[in-house]
């Protein structure tokens, strides 16, 4: 009976409490299940775990960010997935979204590390500035950075949540003053998964910490370490204007007749074709639509460098050199034209210098060429 | 007829030399025609001129471009194969003017040639490649055809994760940081052939016209002309 009551609740015994009814609940591992890629067969894999397994420990810290990964998360598709999920992992420690406050909060992170040493989960919102000693981003008077290292050393894994924290983002666009790294690029000792996106699809990390807690590992990784289900894909490859794509039906103008027709947003700078995501499978807000949806290019903000990749309406980036200001097609037609003129003069040059030699077939015939 | 009639020089004075062997002349013109093909569709993927009214389903138009682009590319990655093969195969021309470093007597060709063209001066006839020729097809075919087939099949594997392209070319993308950069260094290299082809079509016609050694038909017939000596006479001609 004692080591009942220390022994922390699985999340079934937690939505218990919460007064979520056993049907609700078994939709929810239904949809989780789907959303994840995984065969109907497995779904009691998925209820069994959320039964027994005890809440998965989760540390989430925020460095340079806009909360909008918080903000996207907290409005998972259905308030009840919003609900299972918040109740499914053990938020101990959050900063933005936690009551205590101070001194109180630092107290929860130390004892966090101790308690729950080498099991909980850090998911990591931001990133953090390492110029100038890391002074960027301070929190309870210590380097966002230094923070990071000490929780990231007693945590299982460690997922970076956004763009921020997989890429760098806006933050760590050209001449990224504060020198802000992503987390893949300061921790090295425990796996990074990442979760890019401006802010990532709240689906898309529920569906994470799910199918960690169901499985006990992480899912399938692809070469950047983003999990396949939900970036396995272009969002080309997946838009419903794909067709308007390979017909060669291009919006021109955001005033035109394609434009009004839904043709492909291509011409107009659409990053579709190389950012990987998953809104145009799984969309936002319960399904209701995406950037392509709503007649906007996306801006492949999921994308490693989408910050200096621009501009966004424009189908090409300029060449990916410090100093460079033309795109690839300016900078070859001057020097295709630079060919020319160049070939012109040596052709004119070399003309005159010779317009006096004996005709070259008479040369040849004394023997003259060898 | 006049006196030139007296000085023509006993027939045959010309002899008819085995050049290019037939696998360098088919991989020349698969290689200049996919370099066409490519360059025009590949235009035409990144600025798409080619449109269609209608219903989407009735078409399939740049479907059909990115399709001849991608068949164009694997006849371009296998004759680059091929002759990479033939540089080891093939007789000695097959390896002429390729940039050895480390030996003096291609940098000495090099500046040769070089100063020859600077100098508007006729240079020195050579049967295979010389030293500057050697280099401008290692920088701009070899060089930049390695971009392509990098970049090309990389972007290409975005279409088909976990498929062949992606699985032996997707790492060149995080490499270059995103997709939308490997872009623009596959654009920037097409230009590159662009200017090769301006100096390449130049140089061919202003040496075939100084040496008038069949430089052009070569490339067809494979044979090349090479004036007999006399005895004692000495020439720079250049038989590599």
């Amino acid at each position: 009976m004692r080591e009942q009551l220390v022994r922390r609740p699985s999340t079934w015994e937690v939505l218990q409490d919460r007064g979520i009814e056993r049907r609700d609940f078994l939709k929810f591992c239904m949809t989780t299940t789907a959303a994840l890629g995984l065969e109907a067969a497995l779904v009691p894999r998925v209820v069994e775990a959320l039964e027994t397994q005890p809440r998965l420990p989760v540390m989430w810290m925020h460095g340079l960010e806009c909360t909008c990964c918080s903000e996207s998360f907290i409005r998972s598709a259905h308030p009840l997935v919003a609900d299972i999920v918040f109740n499914m992992i053990s938020l101990d420690y959050d900063d933005t979204l936690q009551a205590a406050a101070g001194h109180q909060v630092e107290a929860i992170r130390k004892k966090m590390m101790q308690e729950y040493d080498g099991e909980y989960v850090l998911a990591v919102e931001g990133n953090a500035p390492t110029k100038d000693g890391g002074v960027y981003c301070l929190v309870a008077g210590e380097t966002f950075e230094s923070q990071l290292l000490e929780a990231a050393a007693h945590a299982k894994f460690v997922i970076a949540w956004g763009s921020c924290a997989s890429n760098g983002c806006v933050q760590a666009a050209y001449p990224n003053p504060t020198g802000a790294k992503p987390v893949r690029k300061l921790v090295f000792d425990k796996p990074v998964i990442n979760v890019p996106g401006c802010p990532p699809i709240s689906e898309v990390m529920t569906g994470l910490l799910t199918y960690v807690l169901t499985f006990g590992k992480l899912p399938e990784l692809d070469r950047q370490n983003r999990p396949k289900a939900f970036y396995g894909h272009r969002i080309h490859d997946k838009c419903y204007r794909r067709a308007h794509f390979d017909a060669g039906q291009f919006v021109e103008r955001w005033d035109d007749g394609g434009a009004q027709k839904g043709w492909c947003l291509y011409k107009m700078g659409c990053r579709g074709p190389t950012t990987y995501n998953a809104c145009s499978s799984m969309m936002w807000n319960d399904g209701t639509s995406f950037p392509i949806g709503s007649g906007h290019g996306c801006i492949g903000c999921s994308e490693d460098n989408f910050w200096d990749d621009g501009p966004f309406y424009e189908r090409l980036t300029s060449i990916p050199l410090p100093g460079i200001d033309s795109t690839p097609e300016t900078v070859g037609k001057v020097a295709a034209g630079a060919a020319l003129l160049g070939v012109a003069g040596h052709a004119a040059a070399f003309a005159i210098k010779h317009r006096n030699d004996p005709p070259r077939d008479k040369e040849m015939a004394e023997g003259g060429a060898s | 007829m006049s006196s030139t009639h007296v000085a023509i020089p006993e027939a045959p004075s010309y002899q008819r030399v085995y050049v290019w062997q037939w696998p360098i002349r088919v991989f020349h013109w698969i290689t200049a025609a996919s370099i066409v093909v490519l360059f025009t569709s590949g235009w035409l993927i990144g600025n798409p001129t080619l449109v269609s009214n209608g219903e989407a389903w009735e078409h399939f138009v740049m479907g059909r471009v990115r399709e001849v682009h991608l068949v164009a590319a694997m006849v371009f990655t296998l004759a680059f194969a091929w002759r990479s093969a033939w540089f080891f195969l093939g007789n000695r021309h097959a390896r002429s003017g390729f940039p050895y470093f480390w030996k003096p007597s291609w940098w000495r060709n090099l500046v040769t040639q070089g100063l020859d063209y600077l100098k508007l001066e006729a240079g020195t006839p050579h049967l295979g490649h010389n030293a500057l020729a050697g280099l401008s097809y290692t920088l701009f075919i070899i060089g930049l055809g390695l971009v392509q087939i990098f970049t090309g099949f990389a972007l290409l594997g975005q279409a088909q994760p976990g498929g062949l392209s992606d699985r032996l070319f997707g790492w060149v993308l995080p490499l270059l940081g995103g997709a939308m950069r490997a872009t623009a260094w596959h654009h920037l290299a097409a230009w590159g052939f662009v200017v090769f082809v301006v100096l390449h079509v130049y140089i061919i016609f202003i040496d075939a016209r100084q040496y008038r050694n069949g430089l052009i038909v070569s490339i067809i017939t494979g044979y090349k002309f090479k004036r007999r000596r006399a005895a004692g006479e000495t020439s720079k001609a250049n038989d590599d």
